[in-house]
């Protein structure tokens, strides 16, 4: 099969997936079936990235095939197609592997769902996979916008799968909205790019000005899609969905694809200084306010909410200091982690019917397979040196050596410290100690749902050791360095950190200014400035244009008819229906014909 | 096969006409002559579609029969690339709105027969070539709609408020009287509009003819078109809901019953708006080119401020109602641009926004015929006890809200497109503001409506679609997903004609349009 067959397959298997259990809904509805559906439709998909990176080891090369998709004066406006190269094949890979692992995982985790819900559940994960791999293998920005917005639903409907909570509902409603309205940046940036090239492409050439305005239009989507600040507070709320959707979309893929899209639109970013500048400080500020809520969630999907939030924060810094290959390799081994730490806690949560650290502790004695791919995942988050995180995160930083004085590697360093810190604190709170009272009858879930964790705790380990082949496909050099003052200092923040929480919360301890960011977390600001905006702003304003509407515009409408019926019957009132009267005003029309005659 | 377009015309109308012998308590051929009728209508136009050339573009398919040949009126019927997908949403909408009617108890017979010939009237408009004939059947769409809501309507109580609180005495306000009333009226005043424009364009023609193809062959002096374009905008455009025009369309279709919200939101409206694009801007373009500003700014006015106000509802048939009046502004918008991307994009958005809104009035009379309110704080956890129409109305939504891999998407982007690239690109700023808006207020109705806890009570027992009740949901939604994934089924035809009628604007309005370089051509 040519490359682009495979790529459409690879794409459109799920959809094939999601449109029969759409249409032959007796599929949907018995639930087992559905999943059997949605996993072959993820194995075909994954089978053919893999075939293409394959291909692409025996030394293929990059392929771009397009087709007119809309049509303007009998020339294609827009495009739809295909690209594989050395950014969208690797995406493909990781989506189709962290998919297929969660899609497994699902299946044992969602065992007790309603079978239409467990239908519906599987339904909305092939459509997932489809919308992210048009992301993936878009060959122009309107195409990735296109995917983009397709993830985004899935997502909201993923984070409302459990509908019937009112607390999930808001969320997802939120989630869609908090997105939506970032995502207008992305369409304005459209929009200007397509008014002065002509078209959708990244490897268009514009003017610097331009640039600047198509990259600051994309980068308040971004700010969305990857929850930085201040867009961040969708992302937590968003664990209403269930865990594994957590672990796919809010974790591992879909929230990463705001970083995909900047690493993509690498040239146009790479015309606008001023861009990266504004992203350099919101990805610091973001890595660190995350790192510092996390912190003090007793949520364990919280914590891992929070950060992701601060990863992604990472990522975002490292791309606005303009290395999209550092962005880009810690997005791929943070798939894989963040994946592997979310399924392991649905594996804790699945065991202890419980998301509060406060409900767990000692659970290493009863999950020792999770305890493992928790610490594996805690670890290469922390960056320990050797762990996938490690070489991911020491590129970020040393991407950023010197960037605007040092002030955001330092902000980075320490929130490497946090991060260590919170992990630490999870590890030591749900695994460590004695076990507690809903902990006592926890016992490990069957192969479907330790299967994905071993499977996924393989590349939190090792693809740190990809970065060399990555940075070969994206034409980026990259050697791996221990004895640089940036990895020396980021492996001794994973170390201390992780000290310090042994030392902290090893007798049940709290963080020093843990009461204060509670405070903070409990008031959340942002939080309620976005929905002061939305109560008083929004609805304020509806409530008043929806006021005008009724009582003034139509009631204009109203005073017009009311005018005509009464101006109606007063000259009704000149039709007295006496002969005197009419005779009356017959003479007085002769003479003032008369009259006027006269004069004349 | 030369009489296509007749057939199309002709079949709602003398199923009509075969109806007024059928005995009333005949229930069964009184619907089966009605179906068929529609689908005749239907599968023709489904047939012209295939039968046009694209290639050729200009008009196709020409009937003529004289009418009043002593003043050059004649039946005239052609069908354009504009046409086309217009002619497929009307004998879609017809169908699935005549189908969805299948269970009306009162006076059905009467109704099937209003019904029918209010669309033979929009098939009509939409094929004429003389413009006599285009708006006799302009008016013989739009008076049945007087019957239609004054008799099958519903009412519902508008609290006496406001500096014109004193009406209240005269009339009812939010009664169905009242707003059969309100939309006969005002449409009727816009007809006298049109009417005297047509005549200047009569008699400024120096031919003494109404043909269509002889009118867009002439360059009227600007002093004339000065007139005629603001009358044809403001008459054609009360049809289409523009602002401030546009308060007969939420009590009108709020009240309306359900077929005839579908079919008048989703064909009828665009009458209005096709009317300013092929009378308005084709016709006089000098006049267009001058006031499109005004055009242009008074439809942002339309989507923002329609928006907003659909966001303030409480009643969901209002709600859809408003969404209409802010659709129909994206359509006016796209008019305005007066460039290939935003005309394409107006007919894209009339048959998106047809196909939506008939949709959704569709599934908003299928809960109202079960709940029996249309208050959405009333309602909650609708999707436990009719999961089809919950998901029907998500997808309604989501091309509402323009959702790419929905109509919806490839309307509003290519309108916002020819905006943004025009001289007042900043239209395209309220546009999208609008679509944020709108994704606002139908998610929170999807939320409030369809989610939450499983609903007790008179609730409970609520039931999914049923047999009849599939057809609109179906059909319509599968043509939201085709149009929206492959735009181009619709898009080659439009395309066509704007091609061609873009090119009687005047130079220093093309010189905009003309494509920037880097883009490539593609062959058809």
């Amino acid at each position: 099969m040519t490359p682009v067959t495979l790529a459409l397959v690879a794409t459109f298997a799920p959809a094939v997936a999601a449109l029969l259990l759409l249409i032959v809904f007796p599929l949907r509805h018995k639930g087992a079936p559905a999943a059997w559906i949605c996993l072959l439709g993820s194995v075909v998909s994954l089978g053919a990235a893999l075939k293409l990176l394959v291909d692409r080891l025996g030394g293929a090369g990059d392929t771009r095939v397009t087709a007119p998709w809309i049509m303007e004066n009998g020339r294609a406006m827009a495009e739809m197609g295909v690209l594989i190269d050395g950014v969208s094949l690797p995406m493909l890979v990781i989506v189709g592997v962290v998919a297929l692992c969660v899609q497994l995982f699902s299946v044992a985790y969602m065992h007790d769902e309603a079978p239409r819900a467990f239908g519906r559940y599987f339904t909305l994960h092939a459509l997932f996979l489809f919308s992210m791999n048009v992301v993936v293998i878009s060959p122009n920005l309107l195409q990735l916008f296109a995917g983009w917005e397709l993830v985004g639903l899935t997502s909201y409907l993923l984070i409302g799968f459990y509908f019937a909570k009112p607390s999930a509902a808001k969320a997802a409603v939120k989630a869609f909205w908090m997105t939506k309205l970032a995502d207008m940046g992305f369409l304005f940036g459209l929009l200007v790019l397509y008014v002065f090239t002509g078209g959708f492409e990244w490897t268009s050439q514009p003017t610097t000005l331009v640039a600047t305005w198509v990259t600051a239009l994309l980068f308040v989507a971004v700010i969305g899609k990857s929850a930085q600040f201040p867009l961040h507070i969708w992302l937590p709320d968003a664990m209403e969905g269930p865990t594994p959707v957590s672990a796919l979309l809010h974790a591992a893929t879909m929230v990463a694809a705001g970083v995909f899209l900047v690493v993509r639109a690498d040239p146009l970013f790479a015309l606008a200084p001023g861009t990266r500048e504004v992203m350099l400080w919101i990805g610091s500020v973001t890595a660190l306010f995350a790192a510092c809520l996390a912190l003090v969630q007793s949520d364990i999907k919280k914590v891992l909410a929070y950060s992701t939030a601060s990863q992604l924060g990472y990522m975002v810094a490292a791309l606005g200091a303009g290395n999209a290959f550092a962005g880009f390799f810690h997005l791929g081994t943070h798939a894989f982690f963040k994946a592997l730490l979310f399924l392991a806690a649905g594996s804790v949560i699945h065991a202890v019917h419980s998301n509060s650290l406060e409900d767990m502790g000692g659970l290493r004695k009863k999950l020792p397979l999770t305890t493992v791919a928790f610490g594996i995942g805690a670890l290469s988050l922390a960056g320990f040196p050797g762990f996938a995180g490690f070489f991911s995160k020491d590129l970020v930083l040393t991407s950023l050596e010197g960037k605007g004085n040092w002030i955001p590697w330092t902000m980075l360093m320490g929130s490497a410290f946090l991060t260590a810190f919170y992990m630490g604190r999870v590890l030591i709170k749900a695994f460590g100690g004695e076990l507690s009272e809903k902990s006592a009858h926890a016992h490990e879930g069957g192969p479907a749902m330790t299967g994905p964790l071993v499977i996924l705790a393989i590349p939190a380990l090792a693809s740190g050791f990809l970065g060399g082949w990555i940075g070969t496909q994206m034409h980026h050099a990259h050697e791996l360095h221990f004895l640089a003052l940036t990895p020396v200092v980021a492996s001794s923040m994973s170390l201390i950190g992780l000290t310090a929480a042994w030392f902290v919360f090893r007798n049940g301890g709290k963080a020093p200014f843990a009461g204060t960011l509670e405070r903070l977390d409990a008031f959340s600001l942002v939080d309620k400035t976005w929905a002061a905006g939305y109560q008083v702003g929004l609805l304020g304003i509806s409530g008043i244009a929806g006021w005008i509407d009724r009582y003034l515009v139509d009631g204009l409408m109203n005073f017009g008819a009311w005018s005509t019926l009464e101006g109606g019957e007063s000259a009704r009132r000149l039709q007295t229906g006496r002969v005197r009267d009419y005779a009356l005003m017959v003479v007085a029309g002769v003479v003032v014909l008369a009259l006027i005659g006269v004069l004349r | 096969m030369n009489h296509l377009l007749s057939i199309t015309i002709a079949a709602p109308a003398i199923a009509a006409a075969v109806l007024i012998f059928v005995p009333n308590s005949n229930r069964v051929a009184v619907r089966m002559i009605s179906v068929v009728g529609a689908a005749i209508s239907l599968v023709t136009s489904i047939w012209v579609a295939f039968l046009y050339d694209r290639a050729l573009g200009g008009f196709q398919l020409l009937e003529t029969f004289p009418l009043v040949p002593s003043m050059g009126i004649h039946l005239k019927f052609a069908v354009d690339g504009w046409g086309v997908p217009l002619l497929l949403l009307t004998g879609v909408i017809l169908f699935t709105g005549v189908i969805t009617s299948w269970t009306l108890a009162k006076r059905d017979k009467e109704f099937f027969m209003l019904t029918l010939l209010l669309v033979a009237g929009v098939f009509g408009v939409f094929v004429s070539q003389d413009l006599f004939v285009f708006f006799l059947f302009y008016e013989i769409a739009v008076l049945p709609m007087y019957l239609l809501i004054g008799i099958w309507g519903s009412s519902h109580k508008v609290e006496p408020s406001g500096p014109f609180k004193f009406v209240w005495k005269r009339f009812e306000v939010g009664s169905r009287e009242y707003a059969a009333m309100k939309l006969t009226l005002m449409l009727l005043v816009g007809s006298a509009a049109i009417m005297v424009a047509m005549f200047l364009l009569w008699v400024n023609s120096g031919a003494k003819t109404f043909d269509l193809q002889v009118l867009e062959a002439t360059r009227f002096p600007i002093s004339v078109q000065h007139v005629i374009f603001p009358l044809v905008w403001l008459g054609f455009g009360t049809l289409a809901g523009v602002f401030p025009f546009h308060t007969w369309s939420p009590d009108g279709h709020a009240s309306a019953p359900t077929a005839v919200s579908m079919i008048h939101a989703g064909v009828l409206m665009k009458l209005g708006a096709f009317g300013v694009l092929r009378v308005g801007m084709v016709l006089v373009p000098d006049a267009a080119a001058i006031w499109a500003p005004l055009v242009g700014a008074v439809a942002v006015v339309n989507i923002l401020y329609g928006a907003l106000c659909a966001a303030s509802q409480k009643d969901l048939k209002y709600i859809i109602a408003y969404s209409s009046v802010s659709h129909m502004g994206v359509v006016m918008l796209g008019i305005a641009t007066m460039n290939a991307a935003g005309w394409n994009g107006a007919v894209y958005q009339m048959v998106a926004h047809g196909i939506m809104t008939g949709l959704f009035f569709a599934l908003v009379g299928l809960v109202y015929e079960r709940a029996h309110t249309r208050t959405i704080a009333k309602m909650g956890g609708f999707a436990h006890v009719m999961p089809v129409v919950a998901g029907f109305f998500t997808l309604a939504c989501l091309s509402s809200l323009g959702l790419p891999g929905t109509a919806g998407f490839v309307a509003e982007f290519m309108v916002f497109a020819g905006a943004a690239k025009g001289v007042n690109w900043w239209w395209a700023i309220p546009g999208v503001l609008g679509a944020f808006v709108t994704a606002v207020y139908v998610l929170r109705a999807v939320k409030t409506i369809f989610w939450g806890p499983k609903p007790e009570g008179e609730y409970a027992h609520l039931t999914d679609a049923r047999s009849t009740e599939w057809a609109a949901p179906l059909v319509l939604g599968s043509l939201l997903v085709i149009f929206g994934f492959y735009p181009r089924v619709l898009l080659d035809f439009i395309d066509v004609a704007s091609q061609t009628n873009l090119k009687r604007l005047p130079a220093a309005v093309t010189a905009q349009v003309t494509p920037p370089a880097g883009e490539k051509v593609v062959a058809r």
